[in-house]
């Protein structure tokens, strides 16, 4: 049963685009004020769901309610509600930032006194005021997103839909964009933020939805999701010849993969971390090679889907 | 390999996967060339244009009128009218009085009509009278050459006669008898010929003149010097019965011509930017708001008929300017003809953008079908020149009818009631295309 208050409800969702199917039976609530995180690698059909959620698409089955509406009618009052950062920059690169803020703005028929307000207010608030009036194909790259973002805020939606809205930003825009993200939230504004980014998703989300090849594999706040894996720790070290015979060793306790010239070994619940130093003393390697850390949420990816995000 | 010859190469592979500039770089020049061969003729030994319409009221009954006619048939480049259609089945000889209404209706241009004193008593030389609707130059100092000379290289008798005639009134018919009787002894006896066969043509007026004009070897016939001679005193009542106030009617389509041209261009490029918010990710935006496509498709419509009001008015203001085209007077009707040919090559961009599958094809595609459309719609040159079938063509072209309005504006003086027909094909059009746009915009994939 669907929580009354969702903003956003889901159920048995199918897409398709011809032979593929891009979503395929995804189901899922997302309550008012969540910052609800889509994580998934690229392809895995967080986009569709984005386009399905703003009426673009009409969905092939199941029902899609926002704001208690039924989008694939194209529900003016379930648009009204929402608000979408496209992963493009989706903007008139020709006009002036404010030019750009009040065509949005009239599209949501903002006008007058109100319009002017709200063009000013979120230009300050993403801190272009000073450059209110500069083109922004004259804009940085970082510029234009956090313009791209104060686009989708000026009828204040109840919902924020953002797609991968800092695709090639610099971390100091992306760090702007975030907290400015995050005090939305605080404010009560919902926001599903889907991106490949676990390291974003894991900063920003309260409650998190892992999506591979059109499927919800999980989905839950992050200690739930991390708490469905195997074990509690992760030792890492540097894959090598010196390392080799510690790994096979290790794999007699636990799981071992290695990447990007790192191994990773994810022990068996209630192994003793003492056998494990035990082992590399005897295999003659020094401590400073080993590091151990919390799992992240890509061990529970590579766990569910036998692949890392990023392939 | 050398770098040079790889680069080289890198440059050919590039352009054989990109069919568009192979469309540009090839297939557009040669469908330039085979129409514009169709044009002028260049594979035919018959040169010249064919089948314009030309009236023919003949109210002598003089044979040799009748004869001028049938010569007036024989020339390719006339489509001769000689009746006037009351309905499917009822016809009759066309009179002087139907020529103007039907003439401003654009039925034809030309008309020649051969009145009962085609002969003349009073003097020496023929009386004829023309009409015409001169709204090309070209086309009409084409057509009074070709008239002339069907009228002195297969009539030539009829100056005889007027010099029969001029004498039978000056000295009386006995005397012009016995006059011509002496000169057919007198040529018999020192040429040689029946005399009876010589008075007879003497009686008729073929005295010769149609080989006066002939070379030594009187195989190669040169018309023009007996033209010069004889236009002196063949008297032609011509009578204009539009645009005769028209200071510049080859500017009037000048203007028209190379404006509506490149309007197709402005509104095309318009169009095509559909593509440009569809790879920036605006329609995801937009359409994410209480905005629908429709919204899109109309806005576009619309901003393309400011568009081409704007360029159209302004165009025309220059040709003012420039060379005195009465623009300021039919300003209001003027704006009409021009919202409604903005309208249709709105609707044309509008398909170019709808059928294209990328921004590359849309460009290619347009700039084939502009020219085209363009050259055989009459922007370039007049499309009576054209062989008769494309003649046909240029009537589907909505080139062909916005050059059409903005003649019957500032040439033709219409009226509001007589642009309705031009109008109306221009709204037809544009509904037609536009049906047609929209229906692929919502079928295809810019606004997914």
């Amino acid at each position: 049963m669907n929580p009354p208050t969702a903003i956003v409800s889901a159920k048995g969702v199918v897409k398709r685009f011809g032979a593929l199917t891009a979503l395929d039976g995804v189901s899922l609530d997302i309550a008012p004020g969540e910052f609800f995180g889509l994580l998934g690698p690229n392809g895995a059909g967080k986009s569709t769901f984005m386009s399905l959620i703003s009426g673009l698409r009409p969905i092939d089955a199941g029902t899609l309610n926002v704001d208690g509406e039924g989008v694939a009618a194209g529900s003016v009052q379930a648009r009204r509600a929402l608000g979408l950062v496209p992963q493009h920059i989706a903007l008139y690169s020709e006009l002036s930032a404010e030019a750009n803020l009040r065509i949005f703005g009239e599209l949501y028929g903002l006008k007058g006194a109100r319009l002017k307000e709200r063009v000013a207010s979120l230009l300050e608030a993403v801190q272009l005021s000073d450059r209110r009036h500069d083109l922004v194909k004259e804009f940085s790259g970082g510029m234009q997103r956090r313009l791209n973002l104060a686009a989708a805020l000026l009828h204040e939606p109840r919902l924020l839909l953002c797609d991968e809205p800092t695709v090639g930003v610099d971390p100091q825009s992306r760090n702007a964009i975030f907290d400015y993200l995050k005090e939305l939230n605080r404010g009560g504004l919902t926001v599903i933020y889907s991106t490949h980014y676990m390291e974003e998703a894991t900063r920003l989300c309260s409650r998190i939805g892992i999506i591979d090849h059109g499927k919800i594999l999980a989905q839950g706040t992050i200690d739930e999701l991390l708490s469905r894996l195997p074990f509690e720790e992760e030792i890492r070290f540097p894959a090598s010849p010196e390392t080799d015979a510690l790994s096979s060793a290790l794999s007699r306790f636990g799981e071992i993969a290695t990447l990007d010239g790192v191994s990773r070994f994810r022990p068996t619940t209630g192994y003793p971390l003492s056998s494990f130093y035990t082992l590399t003393e005897g295999h003659g390697l020094p401590p400073r090679l080993f590091t151990s850390q919390r799992p992240t949420l890509e061990a529970l990816f590579l766990q569910l889907t036998g692949r890392m995000l990023r392939e | 390999m050398h770098p040079i010859l790889v680069l080289l190469r890198k440059d050919f592979a590039i352009l054989l996967k990109d069919k568009v500039s192979i469309m540009i770089t090839f297939a557009v020049p040669f469908a330039m060339i085979y129409l514009f061969g169709l044009i002028f003729n260049v594979n035919s030994t018959d040169a010249g244009p064919s089948g314009i319409p030309f009236a023919v009221v003949n109210q002598s009954d003089n044979p040799a009128a009748q004869r001028l006619v049938d010569a007036l048939k024989a020339e390719k480049t006339f489509k001769v009218v000689t009746s006037y259609v009351i309905d499917k089945n009822t016809r009759r000889p066309l009179a002087e009085e139907d020529l103007r209404p039907l003439m401003r209706a654009d039925e034809f241009r030309f008309a020649l009509v051969i009145p009962k004193d085609l002969v003349r008593t009073d003097a020496i030389g023929l009386h004829l009278k023309t009409y015409s609707n001169p709204r090309n130059e070209i086309e009409s100092q084409m057509v009074n050459g070709i008239l002339q000379r069907t009228l002195f290289s297969n009539v030539p008798e009829l100056l005889g006669q007027s010099l029969q005639s001029r004498a039978r009134a000056e000295i009386g018919t006995a005397r012009s008898e016995r006059f011509n009787a002496a000169i057919a002894s007198a040529v018999a006896r020192e040429f040689g010929g029946d005399e009876g066969a010589i008075r007879a043509r003497i009686d008729d007026g073929n005295f010769g003149f149609d080989r006066l004009g002939q070379g030594q070897a009187g195989t190669s016939s040169s018309p023009s010097g007996i033209r010069d001679v004889l236009s002196n005193i063949v008297k032609i009542d011509n009578v204009q019965v539009a645009g005769k106030d028209v200071k510049s009617p080859t500017a009037t389509l000048l203007v028209g011509g190379w404006a509506i041209q490149f309007l197709l261009f402005a509104v095309t490029a318009s169009a095509t930017a559909l593509f440009r918010e569809k790879e920036h990710g605006i329609f995801q935006r937009v359409l994410s708001a209480p905005v629908t496509r429709s919204d899109i498709l109309w806005s576009k419509f619309l901003y393309g008929i400011c568009l081409g009001l704007i360029q159209l008015v302004t165009l025309f203001c220059a040709g003012q300017l420039l060379y005195k085209i009465d623009v300021a007077s039919h300003l209001p009707l003027l704006a009409l003809v021009c919202v409604f040919a903005a309208a249709a090559c709105t609707s044309f961009g509008m398909l170019i953008a709808a059928i294209s599958p990328t921004p590359e094809s849309a460009r290619g595609l347009s700039t084939f079908v502009i020219m085209l459309m363009s050259a055989i719609g009459g922007a370039w040159f007049p499309v009576s020149f054209m062989p008769e079938f494309i003649q046909r063509l240029s009537r589907l072209t909505l080139v062909f009818w916005s050059m059409e309005g903005f003649s019957q504006v500032l040439w033709a003086h219409a009226s509001l009631m007589e642009l309705l027909p031009t109008l109306g094909y221009l709204t037809l059009t544009t509904a037609l295309i536009m049906g047609v746009s929209v229906w692929r915009f919502n079928k295809g994939r810019i606004f997914v």
